[in-house]
């Protein structure tokens, strides 16, 4: 697919500031944490835990693992080595959007952490994955692959 | 089964939680407030207030449109003019009719009079300009003909059609070439090509002209680069951008060794044929044809219908999923106007011609082109002759170089005025110096046509020696 057009090189810039995506974002998470809590054998404290650890692996994957654009750029593969995340609004710091974007993972921990009862092994687990989230979104990591990890 | 959720309990378990958890919790609400209350960081565009920007209009002196005049005397501002038709004799405006050395429509395509009349029947049926790119309303049946008979003629799945010969490699190459890529090229490679590489951003690797081996040796270190950074060498792609015949140099290009090369490497190997399609071959279809390769050989091969063919235009032929690409993403398809369609019937014409007589067309054209070489070899002792033998172009340079270009140049237009006079156009090869990657030495480029008579050859080889022994003496 082609895309672009009306001045903007990279759509992956732009649509996550869209409200709608906002709105779809915090459906989709509440929608897996309903689904969850729908599972008989899982106890309230896990479900948390597990939503806030999917949301955690999906929000890294998607934003922090996945490189390039879904669609066809005329950029000559600027983006091609560049995280979603890098790729938001054209790599401009402390945009509405990446505020938001790292709010989200932050308020869902504090949720689970007092749903969880401030169990240990469940902070452990829950702190962890936030920092896998929380570390690539720091402006002082754009563009950096430590220790030259999904460098390419 | 999920006990009852107990909201006291969660409370009481908030006040029985560790230090350690109240304080991490606490720096992360205050991580919030701060990305609340966080600046946005300005973009890279510095915006001005309005006393700043009418003090900046107000110091702004308008540079001249021509930053440096030319002198009056520059080439560049006495071009010649053709009268009538470029065939086999050219009128400059004097009245004299020249041999024309300078034009490239090797096989004469131009002067046969069923590709003008296939061009004027068409014209008359569909207009001059077909009025739209191609994927915007000026595909006509036409151009998918004429991208029929190509793909057909080379043996290949598919081919894509440019408006203009300069735009095809210069598209082509882009269109696959990225960021983070490797291309390796000829040093002599055309100008269209260079600009396709230019604009690629690939990291461009040149090696020496028609040299396999140093090709090898590059390819060799890049090797060992990659032992080290595996990771990085899956993620980089490498491109190999030669010419069939070289425009600046007219050599033939060693393939046989370069698909050797290709294979070894994994390389995608890119050809522009622009000067060996209908010149090389026993079926006129350049340099695979040549030397026997297949086309399974070579990724993409890029072509120009602008020399050999005597059309406009050019093309792209290859696996029709390498090629259809490019209707999308070569910049050339995308945003040009197409072919007038009457340049587009002509140039099925010459596919016609070539298929019904080319084995024929070809060897003449090389057996005039030894014939010319040979010729011109003995021309004066200062200067030399660079090319195949059986290449249509060749380049006569001065043997000894003042050491400035312009002052070569200038010696070598003489020598064209000369020829002139003598009954000979020819012309000095234009370079923009500045731009190129590696400017060729300056030269009087000869173009061989089919049709030239021993006569003809006789005339042109004693008009050059005319003219260089009056100018070097």
């Amino acid at each position: 697919m082609l895309s672009g057009g009306h001045g903007e090189v990279n759509p992956n810039s732009s649509w996550h500031s869209s409200r709608g995506a906002w709105l779809s974002y915090l459906a989709g998470v509440l929608a897996l944490h309903l689904f969850l809590l729908s599972i008989p054998v899982l106890s309230i404290p896990s479900a948390w835990t597990l939503t806030n650890v999917i949301h955690n692996l999906a929000n890294y994957l998607f934003l922090h693992q996945i490189k390039g654009t879904p669609w066809q750029l005329m950029d000559q593969g600027k983006a091609r080595l560049m995280t979603a995340w890098e790729q938001i609004d054209y790599g401009q710091q402390f945009t509405t959007t990446r505020k938001f974007i790292t709010i989200i993972p932050i308020v869902l921990f504090l949720l689970t952490s007092f749903y969880t009862k401030y169990e240990f092994n469940h902070f452990a687990i829950n702190f962890l994955t936030l920092l896998l989230v929380l570390i690539p979104k720091l402006p002082q990591f754009h563009m950096v692959r430590l220790f030259g990890i999904n460098k390419y | 089964m999920a006990s009852q959720w107990n909201v006291y309990e969660s409370f009481q378990a908030l006040l029985q939680a560790g230090p350690y958890h109240l304080a991490l919790e606490g720096v992360l609400v205050m991580c919030v407030l701060w990305l609340f209350t966080a600046k946005k960081k300005p973009s890279k565009m510095v915006r001005l207030t309005k006393k700043e920007e009418e003090d900046l209009l107000a110091d702004w002196t308008p540079e001249p449109l021509v930053p440096q005049p030319p002198p009056l005397d520059h080439p560049n501002l006495h071009t010649r003019t053709v009268y009538g038709k470029a065939g086999q004799y050219v009128d400059l405006g004097t009245g004299q009719k020249l041999l024309n050395l300078a034009t490239q429509s090797f096989l004469n395509m131009g002067e046969r009079p069923e590709v003008e009349e296939a061009a004027v029947t068409c014209l008359h049926g569909y207009g001059v300009g077909s009025c739209g790119p191609r994927g915007f309303y000026g595909t006509t049946d036409v151009h998918l003909n004429l991208e029929e008979r190509l793909a057909a003629f080379f043996n290949c799945e598919a081919a894509v059609l440019y408006s203009y010969g300069f735009s095809t490699s210069a598209s082509a190459v882009p269109a696959y070439a990225k960021n983070g890529d490797i291309i390796y090229a000829d040093e002599c490679i055309n100008f269209a090509l260079q600009r396709g590489l230019q604009a690629s951003r690939s990291r461009i690797v040149y090696f020496k002209h028609n040299d396999p081996d140093d090709l090898h040796r590059l390819l060799k270190e890049q090797a060992i680069a990659d032992a080290k950074d595996q990771k990085r060498a899956n993620a980089t792609r490498k491109f190999l951008v030669v010419e069939g015949v070289y425009f600046n140099t007219g050599e033939v290009c060693a393939l046989p060794e370069l698909v050797v090369l290709r294979r070894q490497y994994k390389l995608r190997l890119f050809l522009d044929e622009s000067v060996s399609f209908g010149t090389l071959g026993p079926h006129c279809r350049g340099i695979t044809d040549h030397f026997n390769i297949p086309m399974t050989e070579v990724d993409l091969l890029m072509c120009s219908l602008e020399l050999g063919a005597g059309g406009n235009g050019g093309f792209c032929v290859g696996t029709s999923f390498v090629v259809e690409h490019q209707r999308l993403s070569g910049l050339g398809y995308c945003f040009s106007a197409s072919l007038p369609p009457m340049l587009a019937a002509a140039s099925i014409k010459v596919v016609d011609i070539l298929e019904e007589e080319g084995a024929g067309l070809v060897q003449q054209l090389q057996d005039t082109s030894t014939q010319m070489h040979r010729a011109l070899t003995t021309l004066h002792t200062k200067v030399n002759i660079t090319g195949a033998e059986l290449s249509p172009i060749k380049h006569i340079r001065l043997n000894e170089s003042s050491g400035d270009r312009q002052s070569d140049e200038a010696v070598l237009r003489q020598v064209v005025q000369k020829a002139e006079e003598y009954g000979v156009a020819v012309t000095v090869a234009s370079y923009l110096s500045d731009r190129e990657a590696n400017a060729p030495q300056p030269s009087i480029r000869i173009t061989v046509h089919k049709n030239l008579t021993d006569a003809q050859i006789d005339t042109a080889r004693d008009a050059l020696t005319h003219a260089f022994t009056d100018v070097l003496g």
